[in-house]
């Protein structure tokens, strides 16, 4: 026993290291499962409140492009409205309520904390489970794809942005509707890559990509980003290619969450056949 | 260690936690090259601080970093192995005892030569600690390895400023 007590005097620096580096280790494996940490909902509510104190000081220099983005949504709206169409004939544009119904609704929320120079980055918002928002939820800014909502706190909501090692968009060519996956390698944040692009593809550098409306997360038809240089490789399967993204991942100020409607619907359709 | 000693070393503490949150965490020079400074309490930490209370306050500050960054675990796992190399690194750097006059590790005390080698080992052991538990695989290996010296320098930069200009006081 006295030997133990000279042991653990003499080795003590070694077994408080080892000790708290596997504290340490345990949590950060532990927090990938964000909604499951609920030490995370509490650094959340915290980390929040100073974030949103910078980010209310910091808006402050952004108001001139927040404007400029607002007044470019403002016309893209106008131009939907039924007044700005011409009608022709009253049949054509009758709208029954049955048949149109309502599927995404928009949740639009501050971003309070953004990076874009780490291998994975996240963005915080200001709005959380109270307004409506859970996991899953897809993130966009205008009419461009900015991420998912991976955890969410009553105030707060924690997304993660196209620019993560694990975040993978499903997109598609505007012009034939192929399906790419859209990537990011970590490099430069305005730049993303292209996988899967199937050999008997036609490009040109500027086709645009959308999204394809595949996964639930985002609809169809917001713009990811247009290709900026693409490869040929004769011995793979696949070719790759290099795409532009058209949000500025750098100067997100305002944001929009997509709330599914349909989304329980959907959900119970597939796992209703997966349980067959 | 004087009671003096303990109060600057809580009043870096915080200081330097909110620099790191407030500041540098916004601050990304040629798209990912972002300084981790807040390193530098654990290099200005007294020479008979206890082996203890070195890894305690290497957690501690990496914690409420990780806190404000969301990467609960991150950069405590990274200050703790840089507070545990320490002693190490001084017992290798150090050619005698006469090396290790002063207080706390300084430019002014050590010499330009001493304090490079030791914040430049300490600085890159925990900038390689903290890069490939970020991304936590290999196969991005000598992107993560560029980034990883990019971000040394401008941290090791930052350093380096703040320890001239101590210098500069002190004369």
């Amino acid at each position: 026993m006295r030997n133990l007590f000279v042991f653990l005097r003499e080795r003590y620096f070694y077994l408080l290291f080892l000790i708290l580096e596997t504290i340490s280790l345990v949590l950060l494996v532990n927090n990938n499962d964000f909604q499951k940490s609920s030490l995370f909902v509490v650094s959340n509510n915290l980390s929040g409140s100073v974030n949103s104190i910078f980010s209310n000081i910091s808006e402050y220099f952004s108001l001139r492009k927040t404007n400029s983005v607002l007044i470019e949504e403002l016309a893209r709206l106008h131009s939907r409205i039924p007044e700005a169409f011409y009608v022709t004939d009253k049949n054509v544009f009758y709208k029954k309520d049955s048949i149109v119904h309502l599927e995404y609704k928009y949740i639009s929320a501050k971003v309070i904390s953004n990076s874009t120079n780490k291998r994975n980055n996240f963005l915080m918002i200001n709005k959380g489970s109270l307004h409506g928002i859970v996991n899953h939820m897809g993130v966009i800014i205008g009419n461009k794809v900015v991420g998912q909502v991976v955890g969410v706190s009553p105030h707060f909501s924690w997304i993660m942005s196209l620019l993560n090692k694990d975040s993978r968009v499903s997109g598609k060519f505007k012009k034939n509707e192929q399906l790419v996956n859209v990537e990011w390698n970590g490099v430069n944040y305005r730049i993303g890559q292209l996988k899967e692009i199937p050999k008997h593809i036609q490009m040109v550098k500027g086709d645009t990509i959308i999204s394809s409306g595949n996964s639930d997360i985002f609809p169809p038809g917001l713009m990811i980003g247009a290709i900026a240089d693409f490869t040929i490789t004769p011995d793979e399967n696949f070719n790759r290619g290099q795409i532009f993204f058209s949000t500025d991942f750098n100067s997100l100020g305002y944001i929009e969450v997509v709330v599914d409607l349909m989304r329980q619907e959907k959900e119970t359709l597939k796992s209703s056949f997966k349980t067959q | 260690m004087t009671s003096r000693t303990v109060f600057y070393n809580i009043i870096r503490f915080f200081f330097l936690i909110s620099f790191q949150v407030l500041i540098l965490n916004h601050i990304y020079l040629g798209g990912f090259i972002n300084p981790y400074f807040y390193i530098y309490f654990i290099l200005l930490l007294p020479f008979d601080t206890p082996k203890w209370m070195l890894l305690i306050s290497a957690f501690v500050i990496g914690i409420c970093i990780d806190i404000f960054t969301n990467t609960i675990g991150l950069n405590a796992a990274a200050s703790l192995l840089m507070a545990f190399c320490r002693p190490f690194a001084i017992i290798v750097i150090s050619s005698g005892p006469e090396s290790l006059i002063g207080d706390t590790p300084s430019l002014r005390n050590q010499g330009i030569k001493w304090f490079l080698y030791y914040a430049t080992s300490l600085v890159l052991i925990h900038h390689f600690a903290l890069f490939y538990l970020e991304i936590f695989r290999l196969n991005e290996f000598f992107l993560t390895f560029t980034r990883l010296i990019l971000s040394s320098i401008f941290t090791m930069t930052l350093v380096m400023i703040s320890e001239y200009l101590l210098y500069i006081q002190g004369k």
